[in-house]
């Protein structure tokens, strides 16, 4: 334990959020000494995947408000767990056997962050699940039952789609194939000079689709205030469009089994270890007050003080006003018919997607089968998020028994186990830096907190990597690497 | 690593996890095992993540996927994914140092927790070369393969004038081991005595129902409704490449 403090450390990374552990991985083959610390006894900060007793003290740490008074905000606040009185006779299993995302982003094909895991080699040890069906909750109208629509999400679906009719396909299909390559010269003047407008009125005047395909287009942009703009709106349309496919047939969007970017963070954290970095869970490195000409020193609960050249962290408050407000449930049926393979050779899904309509905001859920690992078979988990408000906690529950209800088909005013319920800043999008002593110190802003995973929160990762690298980096070798040693006993056999 | 794409691979994937207290020679035992091989004064364990070695028994081929600590055991930070679908455990003590029994039952209790409920687990006693048992123990030089790089291991518990270091007697970890339903085993990494051995009782106890898949029967919550068809493999659709043998 000593030797920890003796010589100062190249880079003390506190925290193993995503972004530090993939700047953990960044850094797994530059021979730098790395301190990597974390003051959870669980890996992935705020975007942890939890048991049930992890849930708990998560609550009991983040039940807490933000008073007006404050400027300064704690990144997630008002949590809070829930669970029946007779939980466990309904079916509810031990705390072990579920595993709660705190960072359930679906991530598509396309995005650099799995393009970065494949070419770091550190993809193999994560297990890839589908993203399947998207769907539009349609409330009951004119004595029908409420339903879920399913978005049709190629051409080719559209194509054999029997729910729309052939005039509206025509304009759908012109639409699809102006999106595709909306960024090209021929499709920009289209567009250009409305592109802070709303994507509504530009579907409504350039594409004269009806409501119910816009509803459709606006779910799949998955902005959390319901009203994209022109330019962010196709911009999210051609990434989901242009995902489709990309691994195989049926699916645009991938999901990481055992509880999302938690095994990311995780995998890319043994990959730091692997390349000789020390891992420190629950402990907490504060930095100590350093002279002009002095290195930044930290310390550890322990009483060891060590020093860094740089420091990189996260950001634990944040000055946003703005919050989602996100419910996950433990729910007791399977709801088995949101994950139909719907095109030949697809690989099953194990997560769908519905946008509730709802003011002032839409309501999203994303529906987890016991296939992510995150709880036994014949249950599910459904992450709901909309933007916060003084009412959203009860909106989500609300939305909850309305999408279990039109899924069965049957009423069931309480068809949850288990609850956990936070609200998330949205951040501020930037990194901060600064300096203590001699010491560069960044921190990263809080992850994106959307449906889909940002590849712009990539980027602060890249700054960091950059800030620490110095003269060394070379920008050809961000994220890298040879396979390591070791894998080429393939062939010899101990008899 | 796009060499043997598409080869048929007929053995049954086996992951199997490493424990044990720093230095004890947990890396030294897959080097002997993987490449016959033995490094003296071997540095703690960096760059090492993953190693694969098939084992051939008369019915069928092993394949174990060996995945090394990477020092993440150092300061109890291991992570679930590290113990996730392990189907073999390897636990090692230093039959030298009294303390790395005790921090080995801390491994298998943490195994016997956090694992897949009908997981392999052997305890080994490394070091045997160290102590009078061994014939093969060439006296004075000690297996220093201190793993904390100074951690004060090994080194300075190796010269007995007797030439016997052993501080842990074989009755003892063996009743210990039957206790918990462990394989037991003595070796030396140094010699290579035993170490084969230890390989060969995991893979003929590892049983031929959970080989079925190549994962295995999955975490104490894993019970998946597909089996591995839902998998998405991100080097193509049905590529080849994922298959191979990795590292980090």
């Amino acid at each position: 334990m000593e030797s920890l403090g003796e010589e100062p450390w190249d880079v003390v990374i506190c925290g193993t959020g995503l972004q530090q552990s993939l700047l953990a991985l960044a850094l797994s083959r530059s021979k730098k000494r790395i301190l990597h610390t974390d003051p959870n006894y669980y890996y992935g900060q705020y975007e942890a995947a939890l048991t049930l007793q992890e849930a708990e003290s998560f609550a009991a740490k983040h039940a807490g408000g933000s008073s007006e008074a404050e400027k300064k905000r704690s990144v997630v606040r008002n949590a809070a767990v829930w669970k029946p009185d007779d939980a466990e006779a309904q079916g509810l299993k031990f705390p072990r056997a579920y595993s709660l995302a705190l960072a359930p982003q679906i991530i598509h094909t396309k995005s650099k962050l799995l393009s970065s895991l494949v070419s770091s080699r550190a993809y193999r040890q994560v297990e890839f699940l589908a993203v399947g069906s998207f769907f539009v909750y349609e409330p009951a109208k004119d004595g029908s039952d409420p339903k879920l629509s399913r978005i049709p999400s190629s051409r080719e679906d559209v194509f054999s789609s029997q729910s729309i009719p052939a005039r509206s396909k025509r304009s759908l299909m012109k639409f699809l194939k102006f999106v595709l390559d909306f960024e090209s010269d021929d499709q920009k003047p289209l567009w250009e000079a409305h592109a802070d407008a709303s994507l509504t009125d530009f579907l409504t005047a350039q594409f004269k689709l009806e409501d119910d395909l816009k509803r459709y287009v606006v779910a799949l942009t998955m902005a959390l205030d319901g009203k994209a703009s022109v330019r962010s709106g196709l911009a999210a349309i051609n990434r989901h469009l242009t995902s489709m496919g990309m691994f195989g047939p049926g699916f645009c969007a991938v999901y990481p089994k055992w509880g999302g970017l938690s095994e990311i963070a995780q995998v890319a954290c043994r990959a730091g270890a692997v390349g000789g970095g020390i891992y420190m869970l629950d402990t907490s490195a504060t930095m100590k007050p350093s002279g002009e000409n002095e290195k930044a020193s930290l310390e550890l609960p322990n009483g060891i003080t060590v020093q860094a050249d740089s420091v990189i962290s996260g950001q634990e408050t944040t000055a946003s006003v703005q919050a989602i407000s996100r419910l996950i449930a433990v729910v007791k049926s399977p709801l088995n018919s949101l994950f139909q393979v719907l095109v030949e050779g697809a690989p099953t899904p194990a997560v769908a997607v519905v946008a509730l309509p709802s003011t002032p905001s839409p309501i999203y859920a994303v529906i987890h089968s016991s296939d992510t690992g995150e709880c036994p078979v014949g249950q599910c988990v459904v992450y709901l998020t909309t933007l916060a408000t003084a009412g959203s906690k009860h909106e989500l529950e609300q939305a909850l028994v309305m999408l279990v209800y039109a899924v069965e088909g049957e009423d069931s005013t309480s068809p949850c186990l288990y609850q956990l319920y936070y609200e998330q800043a949205l951040g501020d999008r930037q990194s901060t830096t600064e300096n203590h002593g001699t010491t560069p110190a960044l921190s990263f802003p809080p992850l994106s907190a959307t449906i889909a995973f940002e590849d712009s929160d990539l980027e602060a990762v890249k700054t960091a990597w950059s800030l620490v690298s110095g003269d060394e980096s070379d920008e050809d070798t961000y994220l890298v690497f040879e396979d390591r040693e070791g894998a080429d006993a393939e062939d010899e056999v101990y008899e | 690593m796009a060499d043997s794409a598409g080869a048929p691979r007929p053995s049954s994937s086996v992951k199997l996890v490493l424990l044990g207290e720093a230095a004890v020679g947990k890396s030294s035992l897959v080097l002997r095992f993987v490449n016959n091989d033995f490094q003296e004064n071997k540095e703690p364990t960096i760059g090492a993540a993953f190693l694969t070695q098939k084992c051939n028994l008369p019915t069928r081929t092993i394949k174990f996927e060996i995945w090394d600590t990477a020092g993440q055991e150092r300061f109890a930070s291991l992570a679930p994914m590290y113990y996730r679908n392990a189907q073999a455990a390897l636990v090692v003590y230093d039959l030298t140092k009294p303390t790395s029994l005790i921090k080995a039952k801390h491994w298998v209790a943490e195994l016997q927790r956090q694992a897949s409920p009908g997981i392999v687990i052997a305890l080994v006693g490394n070091k045997l070369d160290l102590t009078n048992a061994s014939a093969a123990a060439a006296g004075g030089n000690s297996e220093d393969e201190d793993e904390e790089g100074g951690g004060g291991a090994a080194g300075g518990d190796g010269g007995d004038e007797s030439g016997d270091a052993r501080k842990i007697s074989t009755d003892e970890a063996k009743t210990y081991a039957e206790e918990e339903s462990l394989l037991f085993f003595e070796t030396s990494a140094k010699t290579g005595h035993n170490v084969s051995e230890v390989f060969t009782a995991i893979a003929n106890a590892i049983p031929e129902t959970s080989l079925k898949s190549t994962r295995g029967p999955g975490a104490s919550n894993a019970v998946s409704r597909g089996g591995d068809e839902q998998r998405v493999n991100l080097t193509g659709p049905r590529g080849d490449a994922a298959k191979d043998s990795c590292a980090c």
